[in-house]
């Protein structure tokens, strides 16, 4: 029965939250007034196209750049890369971006000697009325979490040598390696893939730090809208952000559902496709390093902006570098020390929590229940942010933790729970038995085997899984606000707050070191890695069954 | 015909085939053997196409009077089994053979399909997913797969290693039995001298840094 411990930390508190959150949302009055806001069709609709868009477009390059990468010399660069590329958080890379596309941003200080610009162009390249900004803002966080996903898939010693020797056998039978792919490899990875996807259509539905600084503003998004209804200070106007925020459940619930019938229908006619038997020769195939390239050089120039903006005192258009500098803006950075202490103690906190959390239920249950619990585990993942924050704000209420760093910590370790369950379960699942049987037959007891053999062989998996639950505690935006009453400041929601109007030197001050934590906790991780793979020899897996 | 001219495989620091020569006949089988690490895989890899990096070869491979060494894979049209049967799971054993069989009008590829089943004893097992197979049955639809896509060679990486003993006579004859009837060439790696087929030539690899 020790599994009931974590289940039930992990799952009462969420099952209130999101029990709260339905009944907060299921209000005729609030419903009628959402219906008749003329805001409601427009914000849907650039929703609805957001979110599509961004989860279109991060699928197909993500399946063109495996395809054309995978067992080439670039792809160890890039599972290389992803680490780092996934520690940027949302809102610091979005606020990198937006300095680096506005109009006098980085990029159009670049053109403008071509284009013989004395002043910014006229463009609306951030909050642009179609979102286009956002959309490629999501695009650039989405490409890594798939292609990670898809990493998650192949990398285990078993199923690489299993893609190999598919590969190896569909070239014997006279087809290319990218047919292979389409045709033997991805029909059998999509549906692996559903979660993953599903968690990309429902971020870009719903997400608004991010488009808090890069998405459209007249109107916004819906969950924008619905987030600042949630913020008023009327009632009725929050029961109104309370439906707003159901409806773009529903939505996302109802896209997915559309998903899955389409996959469903396409998959006879599209398996068909793939045995036809025809072998197309070799077409034109556009190059992916330059697309790759261009991606490391857009998080580098959007994180390496922060940093110069932070200083720049006088920078005028087109000048290319700050014509003076000064250190105010990190003056105030560090003015407001508690606001950095308060993001650390509750990344440390909420991810110790989470990591405890998935160890326990990992330890205490066979594999074969982690399907059943997924759908809770994946909830604070799929479930609209907007919606759930509704529900934990009365649960923080209920508990009398509202306004209160406990009720933050409990709010923070809802969400960093799953992502370190997520992280850490394939090496856990994949630890091999027989060290378990050694270690008894050695005359050693179970708390003797955890703590001597099986968590420091574990240790670079656990240390990765901590360092993602940080990096998902510190980039808390929602659940910091309402669950916070706005009372405890981190550097996330200082960030986000300057995004709508601040000083800019002060508010890419805040991104960075928003940046910067996760990055920390990443190469302690990775650190702590390479010291196994020494102790450990190479290609050892963390004790996995081969 | 299958012609192996003066082979040489060398790994970082050591050379792990030396001048290596055969000729294979149609329907013949060249076995190879020797100990682990003594480069039997990688013969095939290179024979294949797909010869890891790191590892260097060279010498002459003939099929046919044509020589193959420099072509990409898919041009070689040498076919590999290995230990695992590498069906491919989403599809079912129809659509395994069809992605073998070159493109045509689908009725007529299903007989084809369904006849090679039929001869191995198969027959109505096609619209079935391999998972629901028995080991022996997924191993002749492996091999029905290979064939099927009309392979000038075959290469077999230790193909019976991983059945037990009764299923493993059975699937050489069924092997060999093919091969002969289609006279196809083929090189076949193995550990264990039981697998290796009356008449057979027979080479053995010393490996660790040894010649052939």
């Amino acid at each position: 029965m020790a599994w009931l411990v974590p289940a039930v930390l992990f799952a009462l508190p969420l099952l209130a939250a999101l029990g709260w959150a339905l009944a907060g949302a299921i209000d005729p009055v609030a419903w009628q007034h959402l219906a008749h806001d003329p805001a409601l069709r427009p914000s849907l609709a650039l929703s609805l196209w957001v979110g599509f868009a961004a989860t279109a477009v991060s699928l197909g390059l993500t399946l063109w750049l495996v395809t054309r990468v995978h067992g080439q010399p670039a792809w160890a660069r890039l599972e290389r890369s992803l680490g780092a590329l996934l520690a940027v958080p949302h809102a610091a890379f979005a606020v990198g971006l937006a300095l680096l596309l506005m109009p006098s941003g980085l990029l159009a200080r670049l053109i403008a000697p071509l284009a013989n610009w004395a002043a910014p162009p006229d463009v609306a390249t951030v909050h642009d009325p179609l979102g286009l900004a956002l959309i490629g803002g999501l695009v650039l966080k989405e490409v890594p979490f798939l292609i990670w996903n898809v990493v998650a898939q192949i990398r285990p010693v078993a199923q690489a040598e299993r893609l190999r020797m598919q590969l190896q056998a569909a070239q014997a039978m006279g087809y290319s390696v990218a047919s292979a792919w389409w045709r033997i490899v991805w029909p059998q990875l999509l549906p692996r893939l559903a979660l993953p996807l599903l968690a990309v259509w429902a971020y870009g539905l719903t997400v608004v730090d991010m488009a808090l600084v890069l998405g459209p503003t007249r109107p916004p998004t819906l969950a924008v809208l619905a987030w600042q209804w949630l913020l008023d200070a009327g009632e009725a106007a929050n029961r109104q952000g309370a439906a707003a925020a159901l409806l773009l459940a529903g939505v996302m619930a109802a896209g997915a559902l559309l998903a899955a019938l389409g996959w469903r229908a396409a998959r006879g006619p599209l398996l068909r496709r793939c045995v036809r038997g025809d072998r197309p020769a070799r077409a034109v195939r556009l190059a992916a390093t330059p697309v790759l390239a261009a991606g490391a050089l857009l998080y580098a120039g959007a994180i390496g902006l922060l940093l110069f903006v932070s200083v720049a005192s006088v920078w005028t258009f087109p000048a290319l570098w700050p014509q003076q500098t000064t250190l105010d803006a990190w003056v105030l950075v560090a003015g407001s020390l508690r606001s950095v202490g308060v993001t650390l103690v509750l990344g440390l906190a909420a991810s110790a929590t989470g990591v405890v959390l998935a160890v326990a239920w990992l330890e205490t249950t066979p594999a074969a229940w982690d399907r059943r619990a997924a759908p809770l585990v994946f909830a604070p993942m799929l479930v609209p942010g907007v919606l759930l924050v509704v529900g934990l704000y009365r649960l923080a209420l209920a508990l009398d933790l509202d306004g209160s760093l406990s009720g933050l910590w409990l709010a923070h370790s809802l969400f960093t729970t799953p992502y370190a369950w997520v992280a850490l379960a394939p090496a856990y699942r994949g630890f091999d038995p027989r060290y378990a049987q050694t270690a008894q037959a050695l005359g050693r007891n179970s708390a003797a085997f955890l703590w001597r053999v099986k968590w420091p062989m574990l240790l670079a998996p656990i240390a990765s899984a901590a360092a993602i639950a940080f990096a998902v505690g510190v980039t808390q935006y929602l659940s910091t606000q309402f669950v916070g009453a706005g009372r405890h400041a981190t550097v996330t929601t200082e960030a986000l707050t300057l995004a709508a109007g601040g000083p800019r030197g002060v508010m890419a001050a805040f991104a960075l070191v928003q940046a910067l934590l996760p990055a920390l906790a990443f190469g302690v991780a990775r650190a702590l890695g390479r010291a196994q793979a020494r102790r450990f020899g190479a290609g050892h897996e963390a004790g996995a069954v081969a | 015909m299958l012609e192996l001219v003066d082979i040489t495989l060398a790994a970082p620091g050591r050379t792990l085939v030396r001048g290596l020569s055969a000729r294979v006949g149609a329907g013949e089988v060249l076995a190879v053997m020797g100990e682990s690490g003594s480069g039997k895989s990688s013969l095939l890899a290179w024979l294949c196409g797909t010869l890891a990096p790191g590892l260097a070869a060279s010498g002459t491979v003939r099929l046919d009077g044509r020589e193959i060494q420099d072509l990409p894979t898919v041009q070689r049209r040498v076919g590999i089994l290995f230990q695992d049967d590498l069906l491919f799971p989403h599809l079912s054993v129809h659509g395994n053979l069809l992605f073998a069989l070159p493109a045509g009008e689908r009725a007529a590829r299903l007989v084809r399909a369904e006849a090679a089943l039929a001869g191995a004893g198969l027959a109505g097992y096609g619209p079935r997913l391999p998972h629901t197979l028995s080991g022996g049955q997924r191993a002749r639809v492996s091999v029905l797969r290979a064939l099927l896509a009309e392979p000038r060679a075959l290469l077999l990486d230790e193909p019976f290693s991983r059945l037990d003993l009764p299923l493993r006579e059975r699937f050489r004859a069924f092997v060999f039995e093919r091969l002969r009837t289609m006279g196809i060439p083929a090189v076949l790696v193995t550990h264990d001298a039981h697998d290796i087929p009356p008449g057979a030539q027979r080479i053995d690899l010393a490996g660790e840094g040894g010649d052939a």
